[in-house]
């Protein structure tokens, strides 16, 4: 619970399209069966008046606000309109946006991001599956039913890899505290060192588990910034150099971020590294 | 996307950076008509994109008289592989002194970030390794217009005032071109003035449509094939074909299956919501590669519809064995499905893995 309670009431951006109103309708159900507020209004400009599965849609996040408890927004808003959707949630005085879109310019995400940050807006992604505390918060997209509640937090720039690593836990007999996607692009809101500083404020989360990929650095940056417990997997050991595996931030770039120096770095640390996902529980349990 | 010299030539112009003056042609014939231009040597420079350019003899320093011909060279030779469809011919600089430049965007702070030194050239990369501290760097606010007064003094020191305006004018055009990197190297003072004697641009894929490119040329034509389904594609030099959906689960899946010493022949990320139909298309993309033994289809998610992936993948009719590990909705179905047609689905993806390196050896 790091990011929010069920008790957490949430606008949808992009509440019209296929993924919002879908998503929509996932994350009710889930508040549901936890008792949670989940989405209490949704945000399109220019389907003001509309429903979606009974969330009533507004033209803007103030005139969703001036109608609806909400402090956080999930952002569906297709890749060229969503920096300005960021902009917006943070000028509307929402405390954190979870933007799942995929494919924003990066020019536009580092200038939403700075604009945020301005009005103390506090940003997870883009490009990212959103905060699973389980039993009770879903924010985005993740499918909840792999997870379990327990004591360990999960970081993660991946998608369904993380789902992969949800799964192996649970089936391990590990429940999560809080699972927070962070994204796969090169620029994103919230990076490790900033969720883990969240965690080591969480009386729930005795250990975390950190799931990087190549790129960057920001993964041994996290893991040298707590005394939290931790376990790392670094995916893209057998990604060639100069080729984009998907991810728009999983390039390596000037012999900097290829998966090899970045878990020696994390070695060096004195961090764990595991070397499949299957073997991450067997890891964590020598640490909790 | 990487931009050839004389397109980022052209946009940094546009933004106020002068260049040499030059002429761009398609072969060496179309050179002779335009060579009144120049007044004595000229620079022939080859336009294909990898770096090392001039030390693989790309470059040629010539008068107007040889001009023909050196370009005539450059057309057949090959840098690192690759001809080039276009030469640059431009005037030769008097050069007092070299800088490098760039602008960049930093993860960290995520910020625009200009890299600057005094000496610049084709030893650049040398120097940032063995003389760090000579890579001058500054970030700022990318809600700014123009780089601060105090920073441009910053990151100049000693070097003629003439550079900033340059420089400033450098972060326009990276900013308004949707840039990734913005690179002058070098960047070069002469008794004429400032000019950017080469010129590197790379354009954020994202942003290409807004940026009015239609079509990524660095791709294969499997490659833009995939990119027109929408999946995230790359090729591999192995025989097992991958299968995924997100991109960290199928590089995780690569990685499993170097670990178990394996060779992957791609990369391939069908995305959000792998239906009937998406998922024949990734795997028939696959099966279409020539040193393709055996496919490993990797899909895990809420949402997934096993018994549409099972049928997308029956659809696509190849002759290669399929090996899948579904997670989502409906999974005995798709699992008997697949069982009833000859393909086999497993628990796990190490288990996926471990089979499809098996039957790639065999």
């Amino acid at each position: 619970m790091i990011y929010g309670d069920h008790n957490t009431g949430i606008i949808v951006q992009g509440a019209t399209g296929n993924q919002g109103a879908f998503h929509i309708n996932l994350m009710n159900q889930y508040a549901r069966e936890t008792g949670g507020r989940g989405v209490v209004a949704g945000v399109t400009p220019g389907k003001g008046g509309r429903d979606v599965h009974g969330v009533p849609v507004y033209d803007s996040v103030r005139e969703a606000m001036a109608e609806h408890d909400a402090t956080t927004s999930v952002l569906f808003v297709p890749g060229f309109a969503a920096g300005d959707s960021i902009m917006e949630a943070a000028d509307a005085g929402l405390e954190l946006v979870v933007a799942i879109t995929e494919g924003i310019p990066v020019h536009d995400t580092m200038r939403a991001l700075a604009f945020a940050r301005m009005e103390g807006c506090t940003v997870i992604g883009p490009n990212c599956p959103g905060i699973l505390s389980p039993g009770e918060l879903k924010l985005g997209i993740m499918p909840p039913h792999l997870a379990t509640p327990g004591e360990v937090g999960i970081i993660s720039r991946s998608g369904t890899l993380t789902y992969e690593v949800i799964n192996e836990l649970t089936r391990a007999g590990i429940g999560q505290s809080t699972v927070v996607g962070i994204g796969g692009d090169p620029v994103i809101g919230q990076t490790f060192t900033e969720v883990l500083e969240r965690f080591e404020s969480d009386p729930q989360t005795k250990a975390v588990v950190l799931i990087g990929e190549v790129g960057g650095n920001l993964e041994e940056e996290g893991a040298n910034s707590t005394d939290l417990p931790l376990v790392t997997y670094i995916a893209g050991i057998s990604a060639p150099p100069e080729k984009r595996m998907g991810h728009a931030g999983a390039i390596i770039e000037g012999g900097e971020g290829d998966a090899v120096s970045k878990i020696a770095r994390l070695r060096r640390l004195g961090i764990p590294v595991a070397e499949k996902p299957s073997d991450i529980p067997a890891l964590v349990r020598e640490l909790v | 996307m990487k931009l050839l010299e004389f397109e980022a030539k052209e946009i940094f112009n546009r933004y106020g950076i002068p260049i040499p003056e030059g002429v761009v042609i398609n072969s060496p014939d179309e050179l002779s008509g335009q060579l009144n231009k120049f007044s004595d040597e000229v620079v022939v420079k080859s336009q294909v994109d990898v770096g090392g350019r001039g030390k693989a003899g790309g470059i040629i320093i010539t008068t107007k008289a040889d001009a023909v011909e050196a370009a005539r060279h450059l057309f057949s030779l090959p840098i690192k592989g690759l001809i080039p469809k276009a030469i640059l011919v431009e005037e030769k600089l008097p050069i007092e002194h070299e800088y490098y430049v760039s602008i960049t965007i930093d993860r960290t702070t995520r910020q625009p970030m200009i890299l600057f030194a005094e000496t610049g050239g084709v030893d650049i990369e040398e120097t940032a390794r063995t003389r760090p501290e000579a890579l001058r760097r500054a970030g700022f606010s990318p809600l700014l217009p123009d780089v601060p007064g105090y920073l441009m003094r910053r990151i100049l020191g000693t070097a003629p005032k003439t550079l900033g305006p340059v420089i400033n004018n450098l972060y326009k055009a990276f900013s308004a071109s949707d840039a990734l990197l913005a690179e002058i190297n070098p960047l070069v003072t002469t008794p004429k003035g400032v000019f950017a004697a080469d010129a590197k641009l790379i354009i954020d894929d994202n942003a290409l449509i807004r940026q009015g490119i239609t079509a990524n040329r660095d791709l294969t034509p499997r490659e833009r094939e995939a990119e027109e389904n929408g999946f995230s594609y790359v090729e591999l030099d192995g025989s097992i074909g991958v299968i995924g959906n997100g991109a960290g689960l199928t590089m995780s899946t690569l990685d499993l299956i170097a670990h178990y010493d394996g060779k992957a022949a791609n990369f391939l990320d069908v995305g959000g919501g792998a239906g009937r139909e998406r998922v024949m298309k990734a795997v028939r993309l696959v099966a279409g590669m020539p040193d393709v033994k055996v496919i490993v289809v990797n899909l895990l998610g809420g949402i997934t519809r096993c018994d549409e992936v099972a049928k997308g993948i029956i659809d696509a009719g190849i002759d290669q064995h399929v090996i899948t590990r579904l997670a989502g909705t409906n999974e005995d179905e798709g699992k008997a499905l697949l069982a009833e047609n000859g393909y086999q689905m497993l628990e796990t993806m190490e288990a996926v893995v471990k089979q499809a390196v098996k039957e790639a050896a065999a």
